[in-house]
């Protein structure tokens, strides 16, 4: 009796233990995430700036001028754009790398697997100004078209809207498709290699034992670099801002870039405006999210 | 004898895999070679492409170091990177431990809701950090770079995740023998779990060197300045030398390229528990 | 070796424990205790100094305003030999901006200088918004009839004088002489043109030399702001946007649609591009503020081949325009207001510390002054190397007297960056009417509260 009192204070002391030990970082994100986020949906319901501001009216005024502003629906679009041609290509070539890097056979596999990632070790702002110099209309990449004869006289990649995208997204891919790869390599070193014997021994062929046995098996880590590609590509910022600073014509920005401006960039400080088009973003990551998961979920 | 030239057939099968690697290596590394033989060119070279190495590294170093205070900017990036890193570690790994270690409903609940944190714009947070950072007279300091990103669901999550390979028999043990929860933590978890930490840091380091956005608004003190702001400002000017911006460029990438050669293999053994 | 790497790291980790430990405790402890208060300290007096003979000032440009304000720090040194100005380098202006916004939304101005150079286009809306972040000079010991109506127009507020105008922002034109008599034609043939005729000696020169006559930055477009103000027009008429019913705006986007049809115009991409150009040596004619000059300079071997003049016009009168000017502004974190008003007043308000201050500021970094006492000093008038001998401060300070006040908005720069949007979607097809109606209400949507 004594004893069985005894042992639930010990799991009560553990529970508390339990509780110490995540207060901290819990404590954090409280004060660090949640507080300026509940702040910044007081804002949204604000207009104007310093001591001109004052109370939306409508309270939901910033709401409502969102789905009426032009340059943020575009924003939207481009935003949208990127993440529907740049997530899909990124995650299937790094599945791809992940599996013929997984194979024992081959040689060389830490050299490969190093290059692939190394791109991931050269810092946002870095790598944006690699990309404008190599895009630029006199830069390498041109000049390798034109002497190859592909292009009859130098492009200007950053000045038109398609290829700007294109530049982007291609960039984008360079730098987070081995990022996503170490997380599905790993992945497949979890797997078990009897499952793939088993597989071979019934007469499975190599896309049916991919598609029938490692994307089942991987599908967790699936769900979770989509969800951190989408959270990242909604949030989009660096790459728009020092690659094309949004342009041409603005048709290349991203709706962080865009919020950026309304709160900081022309000197027009729009906090209010800027903070209800976050939570929009807030919102569809969460729901996009929550979507990734089910399917990962109805899959399994 | 067979074996052999079994081995040499698969080899043969694994031709068009070699080359689809070859390509893609190359892809990856083509921009970063560039901007290597960049940093030893002069400005106007750069600008037309060349890819060849230079004779002006020496050169555009010594522009850099005369015309930006790069030691500086080297010195504050690597003290607030490592003491972020450290400091993240630490905070995150006691939170993944506490979580799936100790795990209950109340706690997993609590837990779901820190990864909606995950989703929040930076920049619908950055005013209302900075009023906090500055009321508490943290502007230009080491505080006001780390404490938004001390603690991140992200750390969390794999701290969490790579927590259930930790065996609890050894904690039943542990206690037993009479070590306290906490010396359970320092001196059981953290070495069993160096290769997780090894993974967080590398991600945790990079994240923090790289940090752009909200370095610039906390720390306008060009003597608080770090390496992408240094590099930021070298590419803005009115005229832009592109041979010392490399060079820049290149200070700016190495320390995050070394921190990932240094703990690769840790690394992916600390992502692999991760994604168990 | 790796094994000891990560036992290290771990290490390190205990320590910072113990470390973290210790600061929490004494930051939980009290709040407003000596250890907080030595922080706050620290932070504080990076921006301003506890030195009663110093001031702080934060600009950017090292090669145009920075000399500028070494220049002032050595004039006043006379006044005061204990003086002494340090200046905080920002890469661009909208550091500044930032720095403003931040503090005035938090209400803490402690990372603030004394005093910033802020954008002329910007400083209304930025007082009006956060009139706690300035302190006004009105009573400093400035004459104020000594400077251009223009020029002040910026900086007075509700009738208060908040700014000591520094840098003149005078559009010149600079032409590179020597390619022009290569294609037959004189600086007088350049002068006092109208746009059409700038077209047709453009093409001719694109021809002969393949460079360009005019270059600019497709992404800012300083350019058709510059054109409309030579002709007296503003993008805003009583406070609302003036774009799509705006004749002048219409001709003028035609006219830079042609140019760049015609090869008379290069736009780049961003501002590097426009400034790489000029010094890739790709253009014979370059047109901006007078800022723009040592770019220009940058290229040694073209050193006497450029004369400068007015800007072209519709109607072919001489042409006139300021753009980027900046001035001088004391913060809210100023605590030594009466010496940072003799500062200014002193070093760019007129009188001798003027003529010395704005004397040096031009051999040194080519800051032309707005004060019009410190213009006729001899410097003004000695001929400049590079630019063919041509008095060239002299006659930029005569072409300043001539620029039309145009109405100003908070969205200056809102309505350029729709009006350059206009003028790509032209240059891929869209017809004038309908790119410059969705200028203008893409401009006033922005404008709506």
């Amino acid at each position: 009796m004594s004893k069985n009192k005894k042992g639930m204070n010990i799991q009560a002391k553990q529970q508390r233990a339990g509780w110490i030990f995540l207060a901290p970082a819990t404590l954090m994100i409280a004060v660090f995430s949640f507080y300026p986020m509940i702040q910044a949906f007081i804002t949204s319901f604000t207009t104007g700036t310093g001591v001109n501001t004052k109370a939306a009216d409508p309270l939901n005024y910033n709401y409502l001028r969102m789905f009426a502003d032009r340059t943020f629906l575009r924003s939207v679009g481009n935003t949208f754009l990127y993440l529907a041609i740049e997530v899909p290509i990124m995650l299937i070539l790094a599945i791809l790398l992940a599996q013929l890097l997984n194979n024992k056979d081959l040689k060389f596999r830490g050299l490969f697997r190093t290059m692939v990632f190394l791109p991931c070790a050269t810092s946002l702002v870095s790598y944006a100004l690699i990309f404008k110099s190599l895009f630029a209309q006199d830069g390498l990449i041109n000049q390798v078209l034109v002497s190859l004869g592909i292009l009859e006289s130098n492009y200007n990649f950053l000045g038109n809207t398609g290829s700007a995208r294109a530049v982007i997204i291609i960039a984008l891919i360079w730098r987070w498709t081995g990022y996503n790869m170490v997380f599905y390599l790993a992945g497949l070193q979890n797997i078990e290699y009897s499952v793939y014997e088993a597989a071979k021994i019934d007469g499975a062929n190599g896309w049916k034992t991919f598609w029938k046995i490692t994307v089942p098996l991987l599908m967790p880590t699936i769900v979770m670099t989509v969800i951190m590609s989408i959270n990242g590509t909604l949030q989009l910022f660096d790459e728009s801002v020092n690659l094309t600073k949004g342009g041409p014509a603005m048709s290349t920005m991203t709706m962080s870039h865009y919020i950026y401006n309304n709160a900081f960039g022309q000197g027009v400080g729009k906090f209010g405006y800027a903070s209800a088009m976050s939570f929009f973003i807030f919102i569809l990551v969460a729901i996009l999210s929550a979507i990734s998961m089910k399917v990962g979920d109805n899959r399994d | 004898m067979t074996n052999k030239k079994n081995s040499s057939a698969i080899q043969r099968r694994l031709i068009p895999t070699y080359i689809f690697l070859i390509i893609f290596s190359f892809i990856s590394v083509f921009p970063l070679y560039w901007m290597i033989a960049a940093a030893t060119n002069q400005s106007v070279d750069v600008a037309r492409g060349k890819i060849t190495f230079g004779a002006y590294a020496l050169d555009n170093f010594q522009k850099l170091t005369s015309q930006t205070d790069l030691w500086g900017a080297l010195g504050n990036s690597f003290l607030y990177a490592v003491v972020q890193t450290l400091v993240a570690l630490l905070i995150c790994s006691l939170a993944g431990f506490g979580f799936e270690l100790y795990h209950d409903k109340a706690k997993d609940r609590v837990f779901s809701i820190l990864l909606l944190a995950m989703m929040i714009p930076q920049v619908a947070t950055m005013i209302p950090l900075f009023k906090m950072v500055s009321a508490a007279g943290l502007l230009n300091t080491v505080w006001a770079f780390i404490l938004p990103s001390i603690s991140t669901p992200f750390l969390i999550m794999m701290f969490r995740q790579n927590s259930r390979n930790f065996p609890i028999d050894i904690m039943e043990a542990a206690r037993l023998d009479g070590l306290s929860e906490f010396q359970i933590f320092f001196r059981m978890y953290m070495p069993v779990m160096k290769s997780t930490y090894a993974a967080a840091a590398v991600i945790t380091f990079m994240n923090a060197w790289n940090a752009y956005l909200w370095p610039k608004v906390v720390m306008a003190d060009t003597r608080a300045q770090t390496m992408p702001m240094l590099i930021a400002n070298l590419a803005s000017g009115y005229t832009t030398d592109y041979g010392v911006l490399m060079m820049g460029v290149l200070f700016c990438s190495l320390p995050t390229m070394i921190v990932f050669f240094v703990l690769q293999k840790q690394f992916a053994e600390g992502i692999t528990g991760s994604v168990k | 070796m790796k094994k000891k790497i990560v036992s290290l790291l771990l290490v390190g980790v205990l320590a910072m424990s113990a470390f973290v430990g210790c600061g929490k405790s004494s930051g939980n402890s009290a709040k407003s205790d000596d250890s907080a208060n030595t922080e706050e300290n620290t932070a504080a007096k990076m921006y301003t100094s506890d030195d009663e003979n110093t001031l702080t000032v934060a600009a950017w440009d090292a090669n145009f305003n920075i000399p500028a304000l070494k220049a002032a720090e050595k004039a006043f040194q006379k006044e005061n030999p204990d003086f002494k100005l340090e200046i905080i380098e920002q890469s661009q202006s909208s550091d500044i901006e930032n720095a403003i916004t931040t503090a005035a939304q938090s209400g803490n101005y402690e990372n603030l200088p004394d005093i910033v150079l802020f954008q002329d286009h910007y400083i209304q809306q930025y007082v009006t918004n956060y009139p706690d972040a300035w302190q006004d000079i009105d009573d400093a010991d400035i004459d104020w009839s000594d400077f251009g109506e223009e020029k002040l127009s910026f900086s007075t507020i509700d009738g208060k004088h908040y700014g000591a105008p520094v840098d003149n922002g005078t559009v010149i034109f600079a032409y590179r002489v020597d390619l022009l008599e290569q294609c037959g034609y004189t600086l007088d043939d350049v002068t006092g043109i109208t746009w059409d005729k700038f077209i047709e000696i453009g093409e001719k020169v694109y021809n002969e030399t393949g460079k360009y006559l005019l270059s600019m930055d497709g992404s800012g477009n300083d350019l058709p702001y510059m054109m409309l103000q030579a002709e007296g027009v503003s993008q805003f008429k009583d406070g609302k946007a003036n774009i799509a019913d705006n004749k002048t705006m219409t001709q003028i986007i035609e006219v830079i649609e042609k140019m760049q049809q015609k090869n008379v115009l290069l736009l780049a991409n961003d501002w590097s591009g426009y400034t790489n150009d000029i010094q890739k040596d790709k253009v014979a004619g370059v047109m901006n503020g007078n800022w723009i000059i040592p770019t220009i300079e940058q290229v040694a071997e073209n050193s006497g081949k450029w004369e400068i003049t007015s800007m072209p016009t519709l109607s072919g009168e001489e042409g006139y325009a300021s753009n980027g000017g900046a001035s001088l502004y004391v913060t809210a974190n100023c605590k030594k207001t009466d010496l940072a008003k003799k500062f200014l007043a002193y070093t760019f308000g007129g009188g001798d510390g003027a003529i010395d201050t704005y004397d040096n500021a031009l051999r040194d970094g080519g800051v032309i002054t707005t004060c019009i006492s410190a213009g006729k000093s001899d410097v003004y008038q000695e001929g400049v190397e590079y630019f063919n001998n041509q008095a060239i401060y002299a006659k930029i300070v005569e072409m300043g007297s001539h620029v039309k006040v145009v109405e100003q908005s908070d969205y200056h720069y809102t309505a350029r960056e729709k009006v350059a949007a206009a003028i790509t979607n032209i240059h891929n097809g869209t017809s004038v009417e309908d790119a410059l109606a969705q200028a203008q209400q893409d401009l006033e949507f922005a404008m709506e509260e």
